[in-house]
């Protein structure tokens, strides 16, 4: 089962796709994802999640308020997200669960030749794939990406990392997102995850950037002080 | 690809500080529909969109040396619709790119044999605009089969077709790889035929391919010679590009060529229709260009939009004033 705590998930899923889709585009994913339900290879899954795009096109999704809220409980928002990623999200939830061995290659499959946008949306769908405690390395994985979105799949409102990840494998997550400018307050359980390793790296990273006249983020203090008060 | 010169010539003499001046066509807007970006530096892209280059197509070609496995190609084609693409994005140029097993290494058949297998897994990703660059180099046997295969592709896919015409035996070469296009059932239209010269270009022309110019120095055309092909020519279904790579060659070769043809009296329409509109018409067949992209890519691929979110996303490259000796 995947992490999510919202009851209904597919069904959520699907009655916003619904909303903000043609309904031939709809007609054609859900022929997709019949196919996808019952195939043992992963040609009609890796075919249509190549070509999604062409069908959904990549407006902005709306959500309904009720629905924006019960994302954030999650710490989940997907106010910004395009109809192309959350329909490719909601197709990997198609994937047979029940031979694990299966499951996980298919998804696998899809994670080895991904185009930029596809890394998003399998980044942004860690949280709703089975066997969660199976996607870690590959959570760290992406983490050492240098690619901007990808990055922020992982980081920004995705409840997977701070769940699943070691200290050492967040405290990777954390730094990285401060080298590359992120926006740190959209990292999910930022503060309830801090922890003495990483306010110690972080001590260092200040003070290599005031060495360097380099200007530091202020969230840092916020991270290092909850940890050394006496700072 | 270049590219043997003495390079004790290259480097002896002066060295000649001056600025390259663009005036002519600045506000002017370019697409490349050729040139390997993997091989350039970020000083390249730079450039680039300062001379007004928006948008560019890199072929997936040999890398300079033989691969030994095909996860070596997984890797490469990966990076063309990954990495490389972000890389460009960061510029402000939308990146795209056609894919496929070029002749050289055709010729391993046994490795040519199984990156036939995956091709099928690259080619429907978003932003592939064709199979390519295909077609001969020693013209051999092997290279003849995988280029028909990689044909039957791109007509299942319907795909243009951007194909490599060799540098040794041109003329017949190039003659041979429309003959088969035809043969495998290619539509002209669909098929971009690179490389061209003097000598090949009438004919190309007459059966109604495309016909693409490679500005390269010393082993291809130069663009005083292209200025004189499109004036005994015309535009009509004629582009240039740079095929810039990992050899001496100028990324800028569009832009240049452009300034030289409006000096040289070319009208503007002509020009921007060998710099930019035949490029988008020919590939634009694949259904993955849209223009819009190029006026919206800022940092990050915006074939995706972020409407509602103004903030730099992918961390945007700094720009760096390349003539202070201050580097901070």
């Amino acid at each position: 089962m995947p992490i999510i705590d919202i009851k209904n998930l597919p069904e959520l899923f699907q009655k916003i796709i619904k909303r903000n889709l043609s309904s031939d585009a709809w007609d054609w994913l859900q022929k997709k994802s019949d196919l996808i339900k019952t195939e043992e290879r992963s040609m009609q899954l890796n075919l249509s999640f190549s070509m999604l795009p062409r069908q959904t096109g990549r407006d902005i999704i709306e959500l309904t308020n009720d629905e924006t809220a019960e994302f954030n409980l999650s710490g989940m928002e997907l106010n910004d997200w395009t109809i192309d990623k959350l329909c490719r999200v909601w197709l990997l939830m198609q994937i047979p669960e029940g031979d694990k061995e299966n499951y996980l290659r298919k998804i696998n499959g899809l994670f080895a030749t991904a185009e930029m946008n596809e890394q998003v949306a399998l980044y942004a769908a860690l949280p709703f794939y089975c066997y969660p405690e199976e996607w870690i390395a590959r959570c760290e994985e992406g983490i050492r990406s240098n690619i901007g979105t990808v990055l922020e799949a992982i980081m920004y409102h995705n409840p997977y990392p701070a769940k699943f990840l070691s200290t050492p494998s967040w405290n990777q997550l954390v730094l990285k997102a401060f080298f590359t400018d992120k926006d740190v307050s959209k990292i999910y359980r930022l503060y309830e995850r801090a922890n003495p390793a990483l306010s110690e790296t972080l001590l260092d990273y200040v003070q290599e950037r005031l060495a360097a006249h380099r200007t530091v983020a202020p969230e840092i203090y916020q991270l290092t002080q909850q940890m050394n008060p006496q700072i | 690809m270049c590219c043997n010169e003495n390079f004790e010539e290259r480097n002896k003499g002066e060295k000649i500080q001056t600025t390259l001046d663009l005036n002519d066509i600045s506000g002017m807007k370019f697409f490349d529909p050729h040139v390997h970006m993997t091989s350039r530096t970020t000083d390249d892209y730079q450039a680039m969109a300062d001379a007004g280059i928006v948008a560019l197509i890199e072929p997936a070609f040999w890398l300079g040396q033989p691969r030994t496995g095909v996860d070596s190609f997984t890797d490469y084609y990966s990076s063309l619709i990954g990495w490389e693409r972000f890389r460009s994005s960061q510029f402000g140029i939308k990146h795209y790119c056609t894919i496929g097993l070029n002749s050289r290494e055709a010729n391993n058949e046994k490795l040519a044999e199984q990156v036939m297998e995956i091709l099928p897994q690259f080619i429907f990703k978003d932003g592939v605009v064709g199979i390519g660059e295909i077609g001969f180099d020693d013209q051999t046997p092997a290279e003849e089969k995988y280029y028909r295969l990689q044909l039957d592709l791109a007509l299942e896919a319907g795909l243009p077709v951007q194909i490599h015409t060799p540098h040794r035996d041109k003329k017949k070469g190039t003659q041979r790889s429309m003959d088969i296009a035809i043969e495998q059932g290619l539509s002209p239209h669909m098929v971009i035929v690179d490389h061209n010269n003097e000598e090949t270009v009438k004919e190309v022309l007459d059966r109604g391919f495309w016909a693409a110019f490679t500005i390269y120095p010393f082993t291809k055309m130069g663009n005083e010679r292209m200025v004189e092909v499109v004036k005994q020519y015309g535009s009509e279904r004629i582009m240039i590009n740079s095929a810039a790579d990992w050899g001496i060659s100028d990324p800028l070769a569009i832009p240049k060529t452009a300034a030289l043809m409006k000096r040289s009296g070319i009208s503007l329409a002509d020009i921007e229709l060998v710099t930019y509109r035949n490029a988008i018409t020919a590939f634009a067949q694949s259904g993955q260009i849209n223009e819009d992209d190029f006026t919206t890519v800022k940092n990050i691929d915006q074939s995706q939009k972020f409407a509602s979110n103004s903030i730099l996303r992918g961390g945007q490259q700094p720009r760096i004033d390349k003539n202070s000796i201050i580097i901070s």
